[in-house]
Parts: C-alpha cells; sequence; structure tokens
C-alpha cells in the first residue's frame, strides 16, 4: 500500500456501503412500522386508520413540499408558516358568506403568497437571517389577521365542498390527499428536471461560486421562502375548509412538523442536498409513528421524547455521511 | 546552545503521510545542521507545507521519526513541537492587534507573580529579544498600529523568545518589498549566528539562492535532491522543481494576434484599485502580475462584475459595456476562472455534470425544463475535452483531486464559449502533470481568438506564458511590458513599487 513506485490515486470514491444506508434507511423504516404497528394495534392496519393518516399528512405535506426547497437552498428554515397557514384559515372563512369558498380560498393564498414575497424580498435581496426574518414576518401577518379577525373563532358553512376534500373521489383516495400528492409531484419536477430547480441545489451547494456562475442567486433564495408562504397559504385554505373552523392559532407547529419531516427525510440543514420524495418519505415516517403511539395510549409527553431522539438521530446520521462521502 | 558547526539539529526520515486519495509525502528524509539557513523549494502541492505541519506537530505522520538533537519526538500537538524547540513564521500575521509589543511577544508565558502580570520582567525580556534580532521596534507600542513588515518582525520575536532550536519561515516576504524583505535577512541572519538552525521556504528563487546555505528539492511528496546552494542557478532549481525544462511545463503557442477585443480605461474602484487601463487583443495572453494585495484580483473581480467599480469605463468589440453583474458579463462574453476554486469555482457537493452546465442551463433546456440527454453530451464533450481525469460527469466534484476541479471549473466556463477569458491563479495547488495540461488548454483557447488575461503570482509562469505583462503595485499599474522586456527583475521592481512606470 505504501510502495514507493505505486502513484497515490487521483479520487477517492464514495463508501458504497454508506451511499446504500442514505438510500435504505428510510424505506426500511418506513417498512418496520407499518409492521410493528399492525402488531401492536388491531385498529392500526385498517382503511380507515390509514386513511386518516394520509389526511393528516395531506394538510403538512404541501408544507412540507416548501420546506425542502428552503433546507436545500440553505435557507435554513422558515418560520412564518404558523401564520400563513392561519392567514389562508381565517380569510377563507370569513370571507365565505360575503364571497364564497372559493373566492375567500383566492384571497387567502394571494394574502400568504404575497406575504412570502416579502420573506423573499429580505432574505433573498437584503440578505437578512431567514430565522429572524420569517419569525418577524409571521408574528406581524398574525398579528394583523388576529385584529382582523378579532381574536375570535371563525366558523364557516360550507360542507359540501367539506366532505368534497375529505370523501373518497378516486379509487378510495380523499380528494385533499390528492391535491397533496398533486402538489408534491409538481414540486418534485420542478426541483429535479427544470433550470430553476438546478439553480436551488446550486445556491445550497455554494452560494459563491454559484453567484460566480452568473445564477440569480437571490432570486432563487427569495422564490423558495416565496413558494413556502404560497403553499403554507394553500395548506390553511384545505385545513379550514376540512375543519369548516379557524382560529388565530391554527397553524401552531406546523412550522416544526414540517422541518421534523424534512430532517427526518434526510435533507440535509447545510443545503444542496435532499429531494421533495425524501421528504415525503420523513414525513410518512413521522405520521405513523405518531398515530402508532396515539393509538397505543402513549402519553403525549413520551411521544415528544420519541419524536425528539427520532430528529436528532436523522440530524447525526446526516453529518456522519456527509463527513464519510466527503463532501464536508 | 550553539554546539559545534555541522552538528545534525533535526533529522526527519522516512516520513510517509498520506491524506484520502493523495499521498502526501512518500519516505521523506531531510537533515538541517546547527547554524545552517536551509531551503526547502518545490511547487505547490509538492508536499512543503504537509512537511512542515508534521514537524510543527499539526499532523503525525503515518511512518517515520523525527528526532531533535538525537532525541526521538513525538509530536501529538502543536504546542508540543514548541515546547520541543520548534518555532513556526508563517506568512500570516497571528497576533492580536490591541496589545503591545512586548505583551505580544510574551503572550502565552506572560511572568507572574502570584498571579499578576509582572510587566517590568514582559518588558525586559521584550527589549532583550528585539535587540538580539537587530530591531529597532518599541516594546510599548500598540501592534495594531504596526505596518505589516513590522508585524512580522513582532512575529518573529515571540517565535524567538520561545527559545527555539529550529525556526522555519514560510513563505515570510510574499507581501513585502524589496527592502523589507532585506531588513527580515539581517534578522535571520542574526538568529542563525545565534546557533539556531532555520528552514526557509520559498518562491522566489533568487532570494533562496541568496540567504540560504542547502536547498532540499521536493516533488509530487518525493526529495528530488539536496545539495549545497552554491552554483545552483534558478533555471537548474526549476528544471528540478518541475522535473522537466520550463518550457513543457508551460508550453507557449504561437497566434496570431488580432484586433483589440477588451479595452479598459481608468477603471476605479475606490481604496481597492485605480486608474487601470488595459487592453487585451484575440489570441492575446495578458499577465497581471503584481504582490499579493496589490489588487489584481480585485481588478479581475471587478471585470467580471462580482464586485462594483466607481469610475472608468470597460470597451468590448468597440462597443462600451457596463458590467453590474455576473450576468451580464457572461453576458458580454466575459468568463472568469477564480483565484479561490473551493469558495468561487466549484459546488463541491454536485456532479461534475452539474458543475459543467450551471453557468449555461439554458443551452441544454427548453422552456426552463432540462434536457438530460442534451446536458449529458455537452458535459461529458467538455470534460473529456479538458482532460478531466477520471471522465466520470455523475461523480461529486468533491472526490476529484485539486487539479481535476480546476479543469471542472475550466470546462464550466469554456462551455459558456467566452471571447475574454479571465484567468486567477489557474494552477495553484495543481499538481505539474495537471498543469501542463492546463496551460495547454489555455494555449488552444488563445489559438481559438480567446482574449486571455492571466493572474499568477509564480513569475516564472507569467513569464513563460505571457504576450504582455501589465504590472500592479497598491492598486495602481506600474509597468506594462512587452514579452521581450520582461524578466523576473524587471516584473519584481514594479510589483514593489520600487521603479516608475514605463
Amino acid at each position: 500500500m505504501t510502495s514507493a513506485a505505486t502513484l497515490p490515486p487521483r479520487v477517492t470514491e464514495e463508501k458504497t456501503a454508506n451511499k446504500i444506508l442514505g438510500w435504505i434507511a428510510l424505506p426500511v423504516g418506513i417498512l418496520a412500522l407499518l409492521v410493528i404497528g399492525s402488531l401492536l394495534s388491531e385498529q392500526f392496519f385498517t382503511t380507515r386508520n390509514l386513511t386518516n393518516v394520509l389526511i393528516n399528512m395531506s394538510i403538512v405535506g404541501i408544507i412540507v413540499v416548501g420546506m425542502t426547497f428552503v433546507f436545500i437552498v440553505r435557507g435554513l428554515a422558515d418560520l412564518s408558516v404558523p401564520a400563513m397557514v392561519a392567514i389562508g384559515a381565517l380569510l377563507t372563512l370569513s370571507l365565505q358568506p360575503s364571497l364564497g369558498s372559493l373566492v375567500g380560498a383566492l384571497v387567502g393564498i394571494l394574502a400568504a403568497s404575497a406575504a412570502g414575497l416579502i420573506n423573499g424580498l429580505f432574505i433573498g435581496y437584503f440578505r437578512l437571517n431567514p430565522v429572524i426574518t420569517t419569525l418577524a414576518t409571521g408574528t406581524i401577518v398574525l398579528g394583523i389577521a388576529q385584529a382582523a379577525v378579532g381574536g375570535v373563532i371563525v366558523y364557516g358553512d360550507d360542507p359540501a365542498l367539506q366532505s368534497f376534500l375529505t370523501g373518497r373521489i378516486i379509487l378510495g383516495i380523499p380528494t385533499i390527499v390528492l391535491i397533496f400528492l398533486a402538489v408534491a409531484v409538481g414540486g418534485h419536477l420542478l426541483l429535479s428536471q427544470t433550470i430553476f430547480g438546478r439553480w436551488v441545489y446550486a445556491a445550497g451547494s455554494n452560494p459563491d461560486a454559484t453567484k460566480a456562475s452568473a445564477v440569480p442567486l437571490n432570486f432563487t433564495k427569495a422564490a423558495a421562502f416565496w413558494m413556502t408562504a404560497t403553499l403554507s397559504g394553500f395548506s390553511g385554505v384545505l385545513l379550514a375548509l376540512t375543519l369548516q373552523t379557524a382560529r388565530p392559532g391554527i397553524g401552531t407547529g406546523y412550522e416544526f412538523d414540517a422541518i421534523t419531516a424534512v430532517v427526518v427525510g434526510g435533507v440535509s440543514l447545510l443545503g444542496g442536498f435532499g429531494n421533495v420524495p425524501r421528504a415525503i418519505g420523513g414525513l410518512l415516517l413521522v405520521t405513523l409513528l405518531s398515530n402508532i403511539m396515539v393509538l397505543n395510549g402513549i402519553p403525549t409527553a413520551s411521544q415528544g421524547l420519541v419524536m425528539g431522539a427520532l430528529i436528532a438521530g436523522a440530524v447525526a446520521l446526516d453529518v456522519y455521511l456527509r463527513r464519510r462521502g466527503g463532501a464536508a | 546552545m550553539t554546539q559545534n558547526a555541522d552538528a545534525t539539529v533535526l533529522a526527519m526520515k522516512g516520513i510517509t503521510k498520506t491524506f484520502p486519495g493523495v499521498k502526501a509525502l512518500a519516505d521523506v528524509d531531510l537533515e538541517v545542521r546547527t547554524g545552517e539557513v536551509h531551503a526547502i523549494v518545490g511547487e505547490n502541492g509538492a508536499g512543503k507545507s504537509t512537511l512542515m505541519k508534521i514537524l510543527a506537530g499539526v499532523h503525525p505522520p503515518d511512518e517515520g521519526s523525527v528526532t531533535i538533537e538525537g532525541e526521538q519526538m513525538w509530536f501529538n500537538s502543536p504546542l508540543e513541537a514548541r515546547r520541543q524547540g520548534v518555532g513556526m513564521v508563517y506568512q500570516e500575521i497571528n497576533l492580536v492587534p490591541d496589545l503591545t509589543v512586548a505583551e505580544n511577544i510574551s503572550l502565552g508565558q506572560l511572568p507572574s507573580s502570584a498571579g499578576f502580570v509582572n510587566r517590568l520582567e514582559l518588558h525586559r525580556t521584550a527589549a532583550r529579544v528585539l535587540k538580539e534580532l537587530g530591531t529597532r521596534l518599541d516594546p510599548q507600542e500598540m501592534v495594531g498600529r504596526l505596518s505589516v513588515s513590522q508585524q512580522q518582525l513582532v512575529e518573529i520575536a515571540k517565535v524567538y523568545a520561545s527559545q527555539p532550536r529550529i525556526v522555519v519561515f514560510d513563505e515570510p516576504t510574499s507581501s513585502l518589498s524589496e527592502h523589507e524583505a532585506k531588513a527580515l535577512f539581517r534578522v535571520i541572519e542574526r538568529m542563525r549566528s545565534n546557533g539556531i538552525a532555520i528552514i526557509y521556504i520559498s518562491h522566489r528563487l533568487r532570494e533562496v539562492l541568496d540567504i540560504s546555505d542547502r536547498v532540499t528539492v521536493l516533488r509530487d511528496g518525493r526529495i528530488i535532491d539536496c545539495r549545497s546552494t552554491e552554483g545552483l542557478t534558478p533555471p537548474e532549481m526549476i528544471r528540478l522543481m518541475v522535473g522537466r525544462d520550463l518550457d513543457d511545463v508551460f508550453p507557449k503557442r504561437h497566434v496570431a494576434i488580432g484586433n483589440p477585443v477588451l479595452e479598459v480605461a481608468g477603471l476605479t474602484r475606490l481604496g481597492v484599485f485605480e486608474d487601470i487601463s488595459l487592453t487585451v487583443r484575440a489570441g492575446e495572453i495578458v499577465g497581471l502580475a503584481g504582490l499579493v494585495g496589490a489588487g489584481r484580483t480585485e481588478v479581475a473581480r471587478a471585470l467580471f462584475g462580482l464586485d462594483r467599480y466607481d469610475a472608468g469605463t470597460i470597451r468590448l468589440h468597440d462597443s462600451e459595456v457596463r458590467i453590474r453583474s455576473p450576468k451580464t458579463a457572461v453576458r458580454a462574453g466575459i468568463a472568469y476562472i477564480p483565484e479561490d476554486r473551493k469558495r468561487d469555482g466549484v459546488a463541491l457537493s454536485l456532479s461534475v455534470k452539474e458543475n459543467i452546465s450551471l453557468p449555461v442551463l439554458r443551452q441544454v433546456a427548453r422552456l426552463g425544463w432540462l434536457q438530460r440527454g442534451a446536458e449529458r453530451r455537452m458535459t461529458q464533450q467538455k470534460a473529456e475535452e479538458l482532460y478531466v481525469s477520471p471522465p466520470a460527469i455523475d461523480r461529486k466534484v468533491a472526490t476529484f483531486s485539486g487539479g481535476n476541479q480546476q479543469k471542472v471549473v475550466l470546462a464550466k466556463w469554456l462551455a459558456s464559449e467566452p471571447t475574454v477569458l479571465i484567468l486567477d491563479e489557474p494552477t495553484r495547488g495543481v499538481d505539474v502533470g495537471a498543469k501542463a495540461d492546463i496551460h495547454t488548454i489555455i494555449g488552444e483557447l488563445a489559438a481559438s481568438g480567446v482574449a486571455i488575461i492571466m493572474i499568477s503570482s509564480e513569475l516564472p509562469e507569467i513569464l513563460a506564458v505571457s504576450d504582455r505583462v501589465y504590472v500592479l503595485h497598491e492598486g495602481r499599474l506600474t509597468a506594462e511590458l512587452d514579452r521581450s522586456a520582461a524578466d523576473e527583475e524587471s516584473v519584481m521592481s514594479a510589483a514593489t513599487g520600487e521603479a516608475v512606470a514605463a
């Protein structure tokens, strides 16, 4: 190995074992959970329960798609999600009596989208810290929303739309799940097949080199945050329409659920690596896990402990694989 | 401390060090004697700094031994190496600007009584050390107020105060003028006559010949030769360093030079560079020389739109352009191969393919959708044209050697088919084989009519390749030299500001 006659190798291969580990960890985890869930509870592997899991997943899933872009572009995280969900939900239901559900929904999405533009402007073009910026815009937007509806619960009255969304349309799959799948497929194609998607990866991998390659770096970052806000608003609209009730705190916790899913899916917080299917896989894993815990009556406090350990483990694995892969 | 002359102070034997993917040192022996200045020369990447880092306790060797005055050393940390008498003077200054000269000199071993700093002792030590080194610095002066060369003397005094047996100087003159360098040599001379063994690393060959007693030549991690400096000439040294004649490493193609492509007049960025005017013609390679910090890279960055410029005009193909961003520069046909490859050149976690196509994604896309096949064909072809080895375009750039990463950066920019190419230190940290490849490519580009600006800190490279050389000193042009008039002396004197513009 150290004989002077052999030339030093010019390249180092990524370790195949690590590569495989990075690929199969998630599917294996999901399969294991399906088996464990079935063994622990009879209610688990029923159409009813699994349909509920899917519906629960869909609302967060739409946000996860946006958050994946934010992570890959090295934008850290978007903490304005709860506010965007709330504004989407509140506007939909409070405008419903006068303008109808669909117009209300449209206004709700547009409002969240406008707030997303502000996020994008400050983070992409003025280079402000994303965590602070989204925290600030989120707080402001939520404040405005609260003031507008008077800080109380808004009730809707559109049962037809409600049952359309949660009813089973094709092959027994609820409409809302189909909507989520459409968003996921769209997000996946955007990220993997377009110029913009490539910009997102490049910006997250090395922002300086990306800028020097004549890529509109500011725009790319801004667009990721705009997308996440818009999708969060859309998610809020769907949430309000399925519940037919909304309050200012309706979106609380969605930001962390989305971040958890993305992290568990192995999308790197350091940017430049990951994809939408992985993030959705992470979401599926997390949702199944919490479903199993709920079905088996595990106390909320212990559930938090398990989730926390899962996040820490996923992050540790990400860091480990990056170091081994030579990219760190 | 002084023993009989010729006594071996330091013996490094059979040192081998492998980093992931690269054998940095293979069975290297080095012997340094009391009272000698021992120069180590070699190209970037030859293994000089790895060898010195082993001596300084930064890296442990995989194999081999280090003995100091016959005593076997096991360095596990820089601190331990320092305790054993190894002093290091790096080119970067590591001082605390808000402390005095005396405090900096004794930092880490402050004389104290009952936990309080003994200021009297502190100043006495500093005064003694500074006097022994023959300098006239005031121990009470704040380090932040000193010039770079004075700060370096403080750095040296700090090392000297720890009573080393061996002091390593790593490129100490890279940011000094000739006059300041002379002052440094006097200090080194003092240290040597006080019985300290000196290891001296520099790229300036004339300097090495002037100051050293013996020279060790390293190439590709191996010792090529160790001989007395007497009778050695710069061309001979270069041949030893690169293993072949200069013309083979920097092949110069004869190219018909056409019309001016890029004309820059009065380009100014306040406080950085001023009144830069230069012309580059089709097929011409123009060298931009100067010391570190002279503003070469800054001019290049402004031409490429990475930094703003405050005044001046840029004309391309006879029409004025305003470069606001890399995007406008690319559209105008300018490409820039940056100095800091890891920062501005490649995205390490992306594949070769994804890196090469990044600036020209529109060429391989339809309505924003990437055409996988077209992208694959284009990038594969570029990678092969530029001898990226292996030409595996799906592999992450991080897994390639420095020279091949640099070829990926070149490939990326050639894909945009520029008419003006700015190369900033294109062969820094690249091994000899890749260096020759890169220069062959540059020659081919010039032959195809591209106007080329090349920045390099390696004078032999600038002199061998350039048709004309512009020299910068402190942000101003101090000379424009024709290929026939440019030699090591004329360029260096203009670069240190000791000659007036011709």
